[in-house]
C-alpha cells in the first residue's frame, strides 16, 4: 500500500499542493491518510487537546483531558458537546442578499426567497458556514461523526 | 486493476480455472479455449467496446448535443435489465434504462409485443426511464441459441420534443401534456432497421426533426456494434462463462463499491439542503431538497430524503428513476470513479424517497420538464460526500457544488423558411465548483455530463438561428470563498432579420440554487435580460458600436446602458417562450459554481489575478475578500498593509453585526410564530409541515414550537 510523505500531505492541507501532485493524490489512494493527517493537524493547532476527527475547514473534535469530546476551533474557542450542532453556539448574522456589500443587486436572491445565514467564529470572527435559505428554515447540522459512542 | 477485480472473486478464480482447462471446452460449448488471459482482461473487454461505439456514434449524429457536447452513453444490460457496463458519457441515465427494460419485462411484453433480435424499443417517458421527455433511449435484445442474453440500450439527449414551448425544456409547463411527444418503449424497429411511420411521426409532430431521427440513428448504428462485439465476446469463451461472469461482475463492483466507502468516508451522520422553486402564477414557492446522508462502518450509504415538498402541477421536479440516476452520477463522479460501475454501484445505497413528491411523483400526468429539487438531491449528496472525504483526510476530493443547469431556448421558422425548434446546450459548459485546492475552472464543466462541452456558436447558429453578439465568461459568477467558484456562461442573441421566432429560457426563481461549502458563499442568481424594439437596425446601418459583454456592473449591464429598446429583466431566468421581433436581444447565463472556505482567507495575489483576467471587480475585490489594489500599467498590484488592516477590520464589523445562536432563533420563533415570513417560505413549510411528520417534529423541536404548530396564514 501506498504512502505519501508528510510534507506532500502538510501542503494539501495548506492548499499549495501543485494540480499534477493532487491528481497523483486522486489516482492513487493511500489507506493511512486518517491517521496522517489527524497528526499533521494536531501539529498545526496551538492547543494540546487530542483531535478526534476534523468536522470541517477550522473545526475539530477533540477529546478534553475530562474525557470530554467536543468540537472546537483551531483559533482555540470550543463550541461544547459534539453532538450538538455547533451552529447553536455560533454567531450569526442574517444578511439581506440585496444589500450591495457582497453580491450585486441583480446577482443575489430576493430577500422575500432566500436570505444568507452566515455563521461566525466567535473567537477569530471566522466565516464557518454560509446557508441561503428562507427565514425560518432550521439550522442544518451538516455532519455528525460516528465515533463510536 | 487486476487486483481489484479479483478481490474476493472466488467464482472468478472458479472461472479462470475452468477458462484455461481444454477439458471445459465443450461445457463453454466453444471448439478451443480462449488464448490464455486473466478474468481482468476479460472484464476490460466489456468497456472497450463500448467506448469505441461511443467514437462511432458520435461521428454518425448530425445534432449538436450530441456530436458537440457528447450528450449520449451506452450501456450493456443483463437479460434482465441489470446494468453490466458503461460507457462514458451522460453517466445519470445508467439505471434508467435499467428501469425501462424491467418496465418491458413487468408488462409482459414478450408475450404480445414480442422480443426478437433486431427489434429496437424507443422510450422517452420519464415514469418509465430517462429524466423528461428530452432524454430518448433506444434499447435492443440479444440471442445466443435462440435464449435472450441480454440487452443493449443507447441515451441521448435531444434539443426538440414538440412541446408547448421550444426546445422541450419550457419553465411554463404546468402538465405532461405540454410536454411534446411522450412515447413509452415503443417498438420501433424489426430486423435492424427503423420504421419509417415513426420517422413521419417525429417529423409532423415536433418542430424539427432532425436531431431526434439523426440521434436515433447515432444510436442504432452503436447498438449494432456493440450486440456484435459481445456476442463475439460470448463466441470466444462460450455462452456459461458469459453468464457467470456477468453475475460475478455486478456482485465483483457491488463489493468493491462497499470497500472504497469504506476506505474513503468518515462514518457518521450528514446533511444538506439545495434549493429550487416554483415561479408560476398562483404558485410561488421555495422548493429543497434535503438530504441526510449516512456512512456505516462497513462500508454501507443510506441517502434519506424525508422532507421534499409535495408534486404538483410545475415542472420543477423529477421521476424517481431520474432521481436514481442523478444519485448514481453523484457517487459515480465522486465517489466510485476509479471503479466499475453498474447495477453494483446502486445496490450498495439504500434510497428513502417519499413518494407523492416532487423527486417521486405518482400522478404520470404531472410534468417532470426541469428536475428542480432532483437535481438539488444531487448537489446536496454531493457536498454530503465532501464533509466525508474531508473527515477522512482526503482533502484532494472536497468541493462545494456544482453549476444549476440553465439556458434558453427558441423555436420558429429560420431564414430559408424551415421550422426550427431546440435549446441551447453550451450550459453544458458551466463554472464548475470551488474546491479544498483551486478555484473552480470557468465555463468548462456540468454535472450532468463532466465530458461536457459548449459545443461551436456557428453550429448551434445552423440549428437555432439565433446570432451571438457576446459569448464571454460572466463576471463574478462563482461563489466567493478562499477557492472561488468557476464563472459560468454569459451570452448576448441578436434576433436576426428574416426569421421568425420565440424565444425564452429556464433557470430558477430569484433564488441561489449552488451552495457554497465550508465558509464559501453561494453561486450568484441567474437572470434574463429581453430588450425588444432595439436600436439595432440602425446603430448596424450607422456602423456604431455593438455590445459584446455584459460589463462591470450586471444590474446595469453595458448593452443595456447602450443599446435602446424596452428592456425586461427577470430575476432567476425563468422565461416562457414568446415571439421575439428582429433585432430583439436576449441575454441569458449558464450556472456557476460553489465557493469553498472563508473568503477574508483567499489570496490576496489571486484576487489581482482575476482582476486583470476581467472575472471579477474592484468593488468584490474590496468588498467581498478585503483585498487593497493599486492599479499599474503592468496590471494589479496588491497593497499588502491595506489588505491586512481592511481584514481585521471587516473581520471586527462581523462580530458587531451578528448575535448569538440563541438570540438569533428567539427572533426568528417570533417570527414563526406571528407569521411573519415571506410567501415562497411559507408556501414551503406549510406544504411539507403537512406531509412529513418526521421533518415537521424537526422543524418545531428546532424552533421550540407547540405540537399543534401550523404556519398562520
Amino acid at each position: 500500500m501506498i504512502s505519501y510523505p508528510d510534507g506532500m500531505i502538510r501542503d494539501l492541507l495548506e492548499a499549495r499542493l501543485s494540480p499534477e501532485e493532487v491528481l497523483r493524490l486522486q489516482r492513487e489512494k493511500d489507506e493511512g491518510r486518517f491517521e496522517q493527517v489527524l497528526r499533521l493537524e494536531q501539529e498545526r493547532v496551538p492547543w494540546p487537546d487530542r483531535i478526534l476527527v476534523c468536522l470541517q475547514e477550522h473545526l475539530y473534535v477533540v477529546e478534553k483531558p475530562n474525557g470530554e469530546r467536543a468540537v472546537k476551533a483551531r483559533c482555540g474557542h470550543e463550541f461544547g458537546d459534539y453532538r450538538v450542532n455547533w451552529k447553536e453556539r455560533a454567531l450569526v448574522y442574517e444578511r439581506d442578499p440585496q444589500d450591495g456589500e457582497i453580491y450585486q443587486r441583480h446577482q443575489g436572491a430576493d430577500p422575500d426567497w432566500q436570505v444568507l445565514r452566515e455563521f461566525y467564529c466567535p473567537g477569530c470572527a471566522t466565516l464557518l458556514d454560509v446557508e441561503p435559505v428562507p427565514v425560518g428554515y432550521p439550522f442544518v447540522f451538516n455532519f455528525l461523526p460516528d465515533l463510536g459512542d | 486493476m487486476a487486483e481489484s477485480l479479483l478481490a474476493g472473486g472466488d467464482c472468478l478464480s472458479d472461472l479462470e480455472v475452468l477458462r484455461r482447462d481444454e477439458a471445459g471446452a465443450p461445457l463453454r460449448a466453444v471448439a478451443e479455449p480462449p488464448a490464455p488471459t486473466t478474468a481482468g482482461q476479460y472484464f476490460r473487454r466489456f468497456r472497450l467496446p463500448d467506448l469505441r461505439r461511443l467514437e462511432v456514434a458520435l461521428s454518425i449524429s448530425a445534432s449538436p448535443s450530441t456530436r458537440e457536447q457528447g450528450e449520449i452513453i451506452f450501456g450493456l444490460y443483463t437479460p434482465e435489465g441489470d446494468s453490466i457496463c458503461l460507457s462514458t458519457g451522460l453517466m445519470i441515465h445508467v439505471h434508467t434504462m435499467s428501469r425501462a427494460i424491467k418496465w418491458m419485462i413487468e408488462q409482459d411484453y414478450e408475450s404480445d409485443i414480442g422480443f426478437n433480435e433486431g427489434d429496437y424499443f424507443f422510450n422517452n417517458d420519464s415514469f418509465i426511464g430517462g429524466g423528461h421527455p428530452s432524454d430518448q433511449m433506444l434499447i435492443t435484445p440479444f440471442y445466443v441459441d435462440g435464449r435472450l442474453e441480454g440487452w443493449v440500450g443507447g441515451l441521448t439527449h435531444v434539443t426538440e420534443t414538440g412541446a408547448v414551448e421550444p426546445g422541450a425544456m419550457g419553465s411554463s409547463f404546468t402538465s405532461r401534456f405540454a410536454e411534446g411527444l411522450i412515447l413509452p418503449c415503443l417498438k420501433i424497429g424489426e430486423s435492424d432497421r427503423l420504421r419509417r411511420d415513426f420517422d413521419i411521426l417525429v417529423d409532423r409532430g415536433t418542430r424539427s426533426s432532425v436531431s431526434w431521427l439523426a440521434d436515433n440513428r447515432a444510436k442504432l448504428a452503436g447498438l449494432k456494434l456493440i450486440r456484435e462485439a459481445v456476442k463475439q465476446l460470448i463466441a470466444d469463451v462460450g455462452i456459461e462463462y458469459y453468464r457467470k461472469v456477468v453475475r460475478e461482475y455486478i456482485e465483483d463492483t457491488l463489493r468493491a463499491t462497499r470497500e472504497k466507502v469504506r476506505r474513503s468516508l468518515f462514518p457518521g451522520r450528514y446533511r444538506e439542503v439545495a434549493w429550487r422553486g416554483v415561479t408560476l402564477p398562483g404558485q410561488e414557492s421555495l422548493l429543497h431538497a434535503p438530504c441526510e446522508m449516512t456512512v456505516t462502518r462497513d462500508g454501507r450509504i443510506k441517502l434519506d430524503f424525508e422532507g421534499l415538498p409535495s408534486a404538483r402541477k410545475q415542472p420543477f421536479q423529477g421521476t424517481l428513476p431520474l432521481f436514481e440516476g442523478m444519485l448514481f452520477n453523484a457517487l459515480i463522479q465522486n465517489v466510485f470513479y476509479d471503479l466499475r460501475y453498474n447495477d453494483g454501484t446502486f445496490l450498495a445505497v439504500e434510497l428513502h424517497v417519499p413518494e407523492g413528491t416532487v423527486c417521486n411523483p405518482s400522478n404520470i400526468q404531472l410534468p417532470t420538464t426541469l428536475w428542480g429539487p432532483a437535481y438539488g438531491g444531487m448537489q446536496a449528496a454531493g457536498q454530503c460526500v465532501a464533509r466525508a472525504y474531508f473527515a477522512m483526510g482526503y482533502r484532494e476530493e472536497v468541493h462545494a457544488s456544482g453549476p444549476l443547469t440553465s439556458g434558453n431556448l427558441a423555436g420558429g421558422l429560420d431564414q430559408y423558411g424551415r421550422p426550427f425548434g431546440s435549446q441551447c446546450f453550451e450550459f453544458a459548459a458551466s463554472g464548475m465548483y470551488a474546491t479544498a485546492f483551486m478555484d473552480g475552472l470557468d465555463t468548462a464543466f456540468s454535472d450532468f455530463n463532466a465530458e461536457g462541452d459548449m459545443g461551436d456558436a456557428e453550429v448551434w447558429e445552423q440549428q437555432m438561428p439565433q446570432l451571438w453578439l457576446a459569448r464571454e465568461i460572466r463576471k463574478d459568477g462563482g461563489g466567493y470563498g478562499r477557492f472561488r467558484g468557476g464563472n459560468g456562461i454569459h451570452s448576448l442573441y441578436m434576433v436576426p432579420p428574416g426569421v421568425e421566432m420565440d424565444m425564452g429560457s429556464f433557470g430558477s426563481p430569484p433564488i441561489f440554487s449552488t451552495a457554497g461549502l465550508m465558509g464559501g458563499y453561494p453561486a450568484s442568481c441567474l437572470r434574463v435580460w429581453v430588450g425588444r424594439n432595439t436600436d439595432l437596425e440602425a446603430r448596424i446601418a450607422g456602423g456604431l458600436e455593438i455590445p459584446s459583454s455584459e460589463g462591470e456592473d450586471p444590474s446595469q449591464p453595458d448593452f443595456v446602458r447602450t443599446v435602446r429598446a424596452d428592456w425586461e429583466f427577470v430575476h432567476g431566468q425563468n422565461y416562457a417562450a414568446r415571439p421575439l421581433p428582429a433585432y430583439s436581444l436576449f441575454s441569458v447565463v449558464s450556472g456557476d459554481g460553489g465557493g469553498y472556505g472563508d473568503p477574508l482567507e483567499r489570496d490576496p495575489s489571486a484576487v489581482a489575478r482575476d482582476l486583470e483576467n476581467g472575472v471579477t471587480t474592484l468593488r468584490t475585490a474590496r468588498n467581498v475578500y478585503g483585498v487593497v489594489v493599486r492599479e499599474t500599467p503592468d496590471g494589479f498590484e496588491v497593497d499588502a498593509d491595506a489588505t491586512q488592516r481592511l481584514r481585521e477590520e471587516k473581520r471586527r464589523e462581523r462580530i458587531e453585526r451578528a448575535v448569538p445562536a440563541a438570540e438569533y432563533k428567539r427572533r426568528v420563533r417570533q417570527r414563526l410564530l406571528a407569521g411573519d415570513i415571506p410567501a415562497p417560505a411559507k408556501a414551503l413549510y406549510r406544504d411539507v409541515l403537512r406531509i412529513s411528520s418526521k421533518w415537521a417534529r424537526g422543524f418545531r423541536e428546532f424552533w421550540d414550537l407547540p405540537e399543534e404548530y401550523e404556519v398562520p396564514a
